[in-house]
């Protein structure tokens, strides 16, 4: 959950960059044709949000309105002392307040020129407040769009991968400390914990899976600033199978290039793969920075995508053994057109 | 990637206590909904709302969405986003069977619903459900009305079992732990993300799953409460939170302010309304009363001394709410005339800001006795400051 730093720093991120945030999205929506777009959020999952605006959305659900020119303007039921503390710490200027986003989308459009207003990742909308939301703004008409905050997102800016060093060190240090032998569950936790929210992470989700041979693996997932870091580390070398799915990591990571299918890297990882015991079902799985808050779920990976040069994400490779047991080694990468430059595991 | 599990019973090898708790809750359900002419509830959980998956299945998902089918008769189906969440799934034992969901081919969802050719169906959280999965839904039962059952699995969820109670009193030993992690690390010059980051790491070591906590520090400017920020402390600060493990599933809150220093007269003033508004609500409770009540007694404390207005609108309304598998159930506030039973829990906390000291952080939690109420945490209710030890 949101409960680390929330911080609004224009020496990490220059107005002239969220500006230019904003208008690369309305410049989308006039190519398809769209006068007003409308971004969905909820506690967990506000990134597009925070992209485009720096707010902190630790609570409830929210929507952003975007015009085809002018400033964005923020629909919230959160009261107005929630609403001081969002417009000091983000980019926002515009708050409207209300019971519901149906009458708080209607009163917005109130006054304006009936045209086309646009769901982005529509698809992903409650269908609930999509339905009241076309039943209250008769004349005008709504298009589905995709997801056109996210493809923003995809190749992270100058500011962006500076940001996202910062937090694979910060997230490399920590796991290395929390997986020491000897540590526990809870001491593993208790460390990412104080280690991550204390160096400036604002969410946090470690996650532990464990086989029947007594394997663990330990998972963190985190969120410094608006972007996201994940590495994930088998504990031991006790059984031969984790120096399998090691190898298979390795052998991923180096085909994360510039160009390169993603595909191809579960490709290069097969033959490591091919070393797992009987039953086991195991996925290489690419997830872009941008995806990480919902590791990736809320996108099918398609083998036939393309890397792109400076596209950061985790490379990943997850098992599922026959008897339930589960497994999963995974770092975070910037893909070049060279070696991939690694943002956790490779700094140790 | 779709992993095969043998559907097994739900329930089988359970041990008799998990058992009967099943059984009451398939109970309670399927009275509802008998009552309702509903074949099936299906609830539905975002990562933020995960409460109700939990009551069909006692595991809190990781995966970024999670469903339960719940028919009127045979076992229940649980679907995740994630593949290890089905294997956790089928080993607690409550569902028989565990699958995938995939939001962008939910295919086997449809497969599922089909197989039931409900006429009715109830949907836990309709209001969050996503337009991919409710077209989906729609797709595989044609024809049939659907509806929300978010009510009723609150309502099922309201008066706690003892085999709950049990979890929430490990979850109030917890809260006191993290109170006094918070107290301990207060120190002039210390960031606000430095003390949560504290406090998380101690809930965590304790065994506790997640923890919802507000924070603010500062004088009487602070307004309200917010994820932590970089302000330093400085001597003379009030640092206020709600602070809210959860364990084993179950959410219990604490409310507590404290002062780095020694307390002013304001500071002191401000701490002795509140704890009487806390002791108004905490003395009306008893099986039977509602929220609405509770709300007035703690208010009518704050209109004696002339601070009525800061319980209004342009303030903090809410007078505390409900606990449980979700941390805000049912909100303690004027016109909520939900009636509270034997055996529900919520806290009682006026906090709200006034200009004695600004925004004040107070509360306990309590259970609804056969002739009062409980006080689930042993904290002691006082204005803290720098150097106490809870």
């Amino acid at each position: 959950m949101k409960r680390g730093l929330h911080v609004l720093d224009p020496a990490e991120t220059s107005d002239q960059e969220w500006g230019d945030r904003v208008a690369a999205l309305q410049k989308a929506m006039a190519a398809q044709g769209v006068d007003v777009a409308f971004v969905y959020a909820d506690v967990s999952r506000s990134d597009d949000l925070a992209y485009l605006t720096n707010l902190c959305l630790y609570w409830n659900e929210g929507v952003l309105a975007i015009p085809a020119e002018g400033p964005v303007t923020f629909l919230t039921k959160l009261s107005l002392r929630v609403q001081n503390w969002m417009k000091a710490s983000s980019k926002v200027t515009e708050f409207s307040g209300g019971k519901n986003f149906a009458d708080l989308v209607a009163k917005y459009l109130l006054g304006k020129k009936n045209g086309t207003i646009g769901l982005v990742d529509a698809a992903l909308w409650p269908a609930d407040v999509a339905d009241e939301i076309v039943a209250a703004v008769p004349g005008w008409q709504v298009k589905r769009l995709g997801s056109l905050v996210r493809e923003q997102r995809l190749i992270p800016s100058a500011a962006e991968t500076e940001l996202l060093r910062a937090a694979g060190r910060i997230l490399d240090d920590a796991a290395a400390k929390a997986t020491v032998e000897g540590s526990t569950a809870g001491s593993r936790v208790e460390t990412v914990e104080r280690a991550l929210r204390g160096g400036g992470f604002l969410d946090l989700y470690p996650s532990s899976l464990s086989t029947s041979d007594g394997v663990t693996s330990f998972g963190v997932t985190g969120q410094y600033r608006m972007n996201w870091v994940y590495s994930s580390r088998v504990l031991g070398d006790g059984a031969s199978w984790p120096a399998a799915i090691k190898d298979a990591l390795t052998a991923a990571i180096a085909a994360a290039k510039a160009g390169a299918r993603i595909g191809s890297l579960a490709e290069a990882a097969a033959p490591a793969l091919a070393k797992l015991p009987g039953g086991a079902k195991a996925e290489v799985r690419w997830v872009n920075q941008a995806d990480l808050s919902t590791s990736g779920e809320f996108r099918a990976q398609d083998p036939a995508a393309v890397l792109a040069d400076g596209e950061a994400g985790a490379v990943s490779v997850e098992v599922a053994f026959a008897d339930g047991g589960n497994a999963a080694v995974a770092e975070t990468v910037r893909v070049t057109e060279g070696e991939p430059e690694h943002l956790t595991g490779a700094q140790r | 990637m779709t992993i095969d599990h043998a559907p097994a019973p739900a329930g089988a090898g359970l041990s008799p206590e998990d058992l009967a708790e099943l059984q009451l809750r398939h109970r309670k359900i399927r009275d509802a909904m008998a009552e309702q002419g509903l074949d099936v509830v299906l609830a539905y959980g975002p990562a933020w709302r995960r409460e109700n998956i939990r009551y069909f299945t006692d595991v809190t998902p990781a995966g970024s969405a999670a469903l339960v089918v719940f028919p009127a008769e045979g076992d229940a189906v649980a679907f995740s986003t994630r593949p290890s969440d089905l294997a956790a799934f089928t080993a607690q034992g409550w569902v028989g069977e565990a699958r995938r969901l995939d939001p962008a081919n939910p295919a086997e969802l449809g497969v599922v619903l089909k197989e039931l050719a409900p006429r009715r169906i109830g949907i836990a959280h309709h209001e969050l459900v996503p337009l991919v999965l409710m077209e989906t839904i729609r797709a595989a039962a044609p024809g049939a009305e659907v509806g929300s059952a978010t009510k009723l699995l609150d309502t099922a969820r309201l008066v706690k079992s003892e085999w709950e109670l049990a979890r929430m009193r490990r979850s109030a030993v917890v809260c006191a732990a993290g109170w006094e992690a918070f107290v301990d690390v207060l120190e002039p010059g210390l960031p606000e993300y430095r003390i949560v980051a504290e406090v998380e790491a101690r809930l965590k070591n304790l065994g506790a799953e997640d923890n919802f906590m507000l924070i603010a520090s500062g004088r009487d400017e602070v307004r309200g409460m917010t994820p932590p920020g970089d302000r330093l402390l400085e001597a003379g600060d009030m640092v206020r939170t709600e602070l809210t493990p959860k364990m084993d599933g179950y959410w219990l809150q604490i409310c507590r302010s404290a002062v780095v220093g020694k307390a002013d007269d304001g500071q002191r003033k401000s701490f002795d309304l509140f704890n009487e508004a806390v002791e108004a609500g905490i003395s009306v409770v008893r099986p039977g009363i509602t929220a609405h009540e509770v709300a007035v007694a703690e208010n009518d404390v704050f209109r004696k001394y002339g601070y009525g207005e800061y319980c209004s609108s342009n303030y903090t309304r809410v007078r505390g709410h409900g606990h449980g598998l979700h941390l805000d159930e049912t909100p303690i506030i004027e016109g909520n005339h939900t009636v509270l039973p034997e055996n529900s829990v919520f806290i009682i906390h006026p906090n709200t800001y006034t200009p004695l000291a600004g925004y004040h952080v107070l509360g306990d939690p309590v259970r609804v006795t056969a002739d009062g109420c409980e006080v689930l945490i042993t904290t002691e209710r006082k204005l803290f400051e720098t150097g106490d030890v809870a």
